[in-house]
């Protein structure tokens, strides 16, 4: 939807978008450029490439208006660097999904848009596709040098390819910022759940000190020390404090935020294990906590038995609690 | 060819093709023209006009041709308008075009229907983003990936250009060497007891539908193994098969409402 406002093949309702200067659309005033003013790539999910025409026609078909052996020299160094040079003559179905997806990102740089818009290309693909996939585009990105937007459902893909991130619900922005602050410092709940922080809890703040909080949290009858500069954090705030699952360590020599438990459930993962851990000091009889580690670091913990798990204060954040659940 | 047979006057099939041949390329342009329209059609009472153009396929050809007959006689409205500038439609050649255009239109215009909107819409939007004109949008992808549709819809709609009877009596009437098409001139061959001559004429509109069929399938057969230009990918191939779903479904449908 969003990349769809941006584009001009849908009108928003109200507001403004803006591209480097230039206004596309403007509610207020009613501007609404068509989309072949725009100057924007998109890559559809399902690469919508035209199935009457061949890759060279299909990568030429924007960019018709310039001079032939310019058309040519683009076109040609285009398919050189998306690795497709030899398929010229193909038409789309005699492609790889890889290809095919190459081709369309090649059709939507060729008339060197502003900004290039990619809408869930990997989503129809399995997994080892997906990651070969995932490494070109990461090498085309640098080949294309602009501005790249990139709308997926999955973190950990979003995550690995940008290097800022922006969480949107029910066609609301959350948060926007560099990928490492969206995910260590999550603005509200709605953030911090859809971000995969699996440990949310209710507190209160007991002493602000700079640089460093100390939260009670009923619910794990603790008092944790989150080390966060939140400024405008007040004595008796209630907050919302938080970890992600892989933040947590398991036996700790010493340290600050130890708690005893006991592993209700253990997940045996690909890459790792999964626990669910009730604090011995919990107040509730289900599992509090999820912890994920590494097989390489972890030992298997059958269910039934206890650990000591540490909470690193500088991986815990503290969000004030205006947002509800 | 006229004097191949003695007393075998050969005119009908001559009047029959050049009528169908009319009547075909008449449809084929309103037809899409109608079709592409309506698909982008946004506004109130889609289904009713969409009704109003598949109407002359459902309803006899003599309804269709009454109808014609009230519009182009001395005092319909087309008719007088015609009058004044010196011309007379009903009893000529060219009422045999207007009957057969009019029962061939919907054919043409449902299975261009049909192949437009089986298009992906993202198609159209990627040659959007990519700067082109709704104009040109239209002539380099839609129509190429309607192409099998529109031309499924073409020989539908010249098959029943050839074969129609009813309207073309009704305004354009008997009149051999003149408006005498081969359906015309079989019923009144059996009507005058001359059944021999009606089997001959049976025997040449067969072999005209039976040819126009067989290279049909023909081209479609070559399409789906040569993977030529024109059957690409899904997309297109899911054009070509509503296309011949709907043609199978109008065909039947003409047939049963023929005559």
């Amino acid at each position: 939807m969003t990349l769809q406002c941006i584009s001009g093949l849908m009108r928003p309702d109200a507001g403004r978008i803006v591209l480097k200067g230039r206004v596309l659309f403007d509610g207020s005033t009613g501007l609404h450029l068509p989309p072949r003013e725009r100057k924007i790539g998109f890559v559809f999910q399902n690469y919508a490439l035209f199935p009457h025409l061949t890759v060279w026609e299909n990568v030429c078909f924007g960019i018709t208006h310039l001079p032939k052996p310019e058309v040519g020299h683009r076109v040609k160094e285009l398919l050189d660097k998306m690795r497709l040079t030899g398929l010229e003559h193909r038409y789309p179905r005699q492609l790889s999904g890889g290809q095919q997806q190459r081709v369309a990102l090649a059709r939507a740089l060729a008339p060197e848009p502003d900004v290039l818009l990619l809408d869930e290309p990997f989503s129809a693909l399995d997994t080892p596709v997906k990651h070969r996939l995932e490494g070109e585009l990461l090498a085309i990105h640098r080949f294309f040098r602009g501005n790249v937007l990139f709308v997926t459902h999955n973190l950990a893909e979003a995550y690995r390819l940008s290097s800022r991130l922006a969480v949107i619900e029910s066609g609301r922005l959350l948060q926007i910022g560099e990928k490492k602050a969206v995910i260590s410092c999550p603005a509200n709940r709605t953030v911090a759940r859809l971000t995969g922080a699996r440990n949310l809890w209710d507190g209160l703040v007991l002493r602000v000190d700079p640089g460093e909080v100390q939260v009670r949290v009923p619910e794990l009858g603790q008092v944790l020390t989150a080390g966060v500069a939140a400024p405008g954090l007040q004595l008796n705030q209630s907050v919302v404090i938080g970890i992600r699952p892989e933040c947590i360590r398991i036996n700790p020599e010493t340290g600050e935020n130890i708690l005893e438990g006991t592993v209700m459930e253990a997940i045996d993962g690909v890459t790792g294990f999964v626990y669910h851990v009730r604090a011995a000091t919990a107040s509730v009889q289900q599992y509090n906590l999820e912890v994920h580690l590494p097989k390489s670091i972890a030992p298997w913990i059958p269910p039934g038995q206890r650990c000591r798990l540490q909470l690193p204060a500088e991986t815990l954040f503290v969000i004030p609690d205006c947002t509800p659940a | 060819m006229t004097n191949c047979l003695p007393g075998f006057d050969a005119s009908p099939v001559w009047l029959s093709l050049q009528t169908a041949f009319t009547a075909t390329i008449i449809t084929f342009f309103w037809g899409i023209a109608a079709a592409r329209w309506l698909v982008g059609y946004q506004g109130r009472g889609k289904s009713f006009i969409d009704g109003i153009f598949t109407l002359p396929l459902v309803l006899p050809p003599t309804v269709i041709g009454f109808g014609l007959l009230l519009l182009f006689g001395k005092n319909g409205p087309l008719g007088s308008l015609l009058l004044h500038l010196g011309a007379s439609v009903v009893f000529s050649w060219p009422a045999t075009v207007i009957a057969a255009t009019v029962v061939a239109f919907p054919l043409m215009y449902q299975t261009a229907r049909g192949a437009f909107e089986q298009i992906e819409a993202n198609i159209e939007n990627a040659a959007r983003t990519l700067g082109a004109s709704e104009w040109t949008i239209f002539w380099r992808v839609t129509l190429p990936l309607a192409w099998p549709g529109i031309a499924a819809g073409t020989v539908l709609a010249f098959s029943r250009a050839l074969g129609e009877f009813g309207a073309t009596l009704m305004l354009a009437g008997n009149i051999p060497g003149k408006t005498q098409t081969i359906p015309m001139a079989i019923y009144f061959a059996v009507d005058a007891g001359k059944t021999g001559q009606a089997l001959a004429w049976v025997a040449v509109i067969v072999s005209i539908s039976l040819g126009v069929i067989v290279t049909l399938n023909y081209w479609k057969r070559r399409q789906g193994d040569g993977g030529a230009r024109l059957a690409a990918e899904g997309g297109i191939k899911s054009v070509a098969g509503r296309g011949q779903k709907i043609l199978s479904r109008l065909y039947v449908g003409s047939q049963f409402f023929r005559r």
